[in-house]
């Protein structure tokens, strides 16, 4: 019985712990613009990272737009988290099933969504003239802001069920009794709800701060060209430059920074809890 | 007695805000696809489904939709089966190291996208200068990729599914005289099967809908719908776009109302 693990176990070595421990070898080895690769140990690529302005400032925008994200989509999703978990009607199910849905229909389709809803011809900027509010189109579409929004949705059905999952495991009669000894419901909340989730605010704020650092299609399509983030950054590597080694130790940067900050986080929000 | 949720302004905003925000492209992408001029403009000058017989004359649509159905459909049968086995070793089985197989096997979920897709990527070259064979832009290659993705879903419900499953009745089948095989086939495997459809619903879309690690593993003449349509939202969005969109879309809706028959939805998330 134990050896039916086995295929499962291999198939993910040779195909993700493999491939990663290659990758990691490639960021040592040396470009050249004749053999585009050279064997080598050098940590030049990880150097030249780290201190090339234009890098600094993508992993700095990159980090920014993560860590607002981040707060947006806790800010947000969790009073429908709550709403969701408190829920006993039969229209639970379809309330969940509505949060399930955009996350399985995709980034590539959302983004698109994004585009015909902030583009100049779209249909905000078309309410928006049409009322006569503003004169000409407002450039909603290809800025930072756009991608905000955008990974924001993307992000929230993550954010919305980690939370409900543990906001559920909370027995109501700790609400109930705060309420019964005089706390308004805005306090019940403050006091009671949002220390006893606090777990679940940990799990759903490394989940969506590690989906958000390695973004992908909404800072493509949503952020236009000047608009750089990290995921986007190691593919034209791979893609254009053809500069495989730094494109590896960008992507182990990416990787290190990301696993860092939560690490950082959640231990500092982890200790809270615990004084709590 | 009363729920004493705040009912406040803000936290109401809140959840419309946010559901808003979920919901709004989705419907946006549903709406346009219908529109009868190319150039998308509020409010349309008439409605019609032509873009949805322009989407499918596009063969770089037509044949990215009927690739990605057979690397999603492969990747599904061969990765929930495996899945499936070893969620069956690690709740069962005395293996020592548990903790570590069972880390291993959530890898793929994870490791982000880029990282992986990149890796995997320098790997197939590497391998295809070993194999004298081509790996990138195969449908060999990106099965084999996608049944990577489908593992760590189906390990995770499959296992869940075990854990919360009564052992009485297979003890009971087993006492009248079942062998093992028999009882796995006729009892377990019955009682499990909620958890096998939504393993096979979450990998199907899984791997349907991938991104990060497709984009280098793809070539001409053999890419997957969502890489299509990146290359194409790169230029423009219009009706044709929309209609693609709004394909995958009804897919995902239905793939849902199916499974949610086999099992709650609400219940496995």
């Amino acid at each position: 019985m134990a050896a039916l693990v086995l295929p499962a176990g291999l198939l993910v070595v040779m195909l993700l712990v493999a491939p990663m421990a290659l990758l990691a070898r490639i960021s040592l080895n040396r470009f050249s613009p004749t053999e585009l690769m050279v064997e080598a140990t050098t940590a030049e690529n990880y150097w030249r990272a780290v201190q090339d302005p234009y890098y600094q400032q993508v992993l700095g925008t990159t980090l920014g737009v993560a860590l607002g994200c981040t707060v947006l989509a806790l800010a947000l999703g969790f009073p429908a988290a709550y709403w969701l978990a408190r829920m006993e009607s039969r229209w639970k199910s379809l309330a969940t099933i509505l949060v399930l849905f955009p996350l399985l229909v995709g980034n590539v389709v959302r983004s698109a969504g994004w585009m015909a809803l902030l583009g100049n011809e779209g249909a905000i900027n078309a309410a928006l003239m049409g009322a006569g509010i503003t004169g000409g189109p407002l450039p909603l579409l290809y800025n930072g802001g756009a991608v905000v929004v955008g990974i924001v949705a993307v992000v929230l059905p993550y954010m919305i069920l980690t939370l409900a999952a543990v906001i559920e495991g909370i027995p109501r009669q700790a609400e109930e009794a705060a309420a019964n000894l005089g706390g308004r419901p805005m306090t019940v909340f403050r006091r009671v709800v949002l220390p006893l989730a606090l777990p679940g605010v940990v799990a759903g704020s490394v989940l969506v701060f590690i989906l958000c650092m390695n973004a992908y299609a909404t800072p493509v399509l949503l952020g236009g060209p000047q608009f750089k983030m990290m995921a986007p950054a190691v593919y034209d590597q791979f893609v254009r430059g053809n500069n495989w080694p730094f494109g590896a130790a960008l992507a182990f940067i990416l990787l290190a920074v990301t696993l860092v900050l939560t690490v950082v986080g959640s231990t500092l929000l982890g200790r809270r809890y615990r004084a709590a | 007695m009363l729920l004493p949720a705040p009912r406040t302004l803000l936290f109401r905003t809140a959840i419309g805000a946010a559901f808003l925000l979920m919901l709004a492209p989705v419907a946006m992408v549903m709406v346009i696809s219908v529109f009868r001029q190319e150039i998308v403009s509020f409010p349309p000058p008439g409605l019609t489904l032509e873009w949805y017989v322009n989407a499918w004359a596009r063969q770089e649509f037509a044949r990215g939709f009927v690739t990605s159905l057979q690397v999603a459909l492969l990747a599904t049968a061969i990765g929930v089966p495996l899945g499936t086995a070893a969620a069956l070793a690690l709740q069962r089985s005395a293996i020592r190291g548990k903790g570590a197989l069972n880390t291993l096997l959530l890898g793929p979920l994870a490791v982000p996208g880029v990282v992986a897709g990149t890796a995997l990527y320098m790997f197939y070259l590497r391998a295809e200068f070993w194999l004298d064979r081509d790996l990138t832009a195969t449908l060999e290659g990106l099965v084999a990729a996608h049944v990577l993705l489908t593992i760590p879903w189906t390990v995770r419900l499959v296992s869940a599914s075990l854990q919360g499953l009564d052992r009485a009745a297979e003890e009971a089948a087993a006492n009248l005289g079942a062998r093992p095989l028999t009882v796995f086939r006729r009892v377990t495997l019955p009682m499990l099967r909620p958890g096998i459809v939504a393993a096979a619903l979450f990998s199907f879309i899984q791997s349907f809908e991938n991104l990060e690690l497709t984009l280098l593993l793809v070539g001409p003449g053999r890419t997957t719908l969502p890489v299509a349509m990146l290359s194409y939202l790169e230029f423009r969005i219009d009706p044709t776009l929309a209609a693609v969109a709004t394909v995958q879309i009804v897919l995902v809706a239905g793939l849902m109302l199916i499974t949610d028959r086999f099992v709650k939805l609400s219940r496995v998330v």
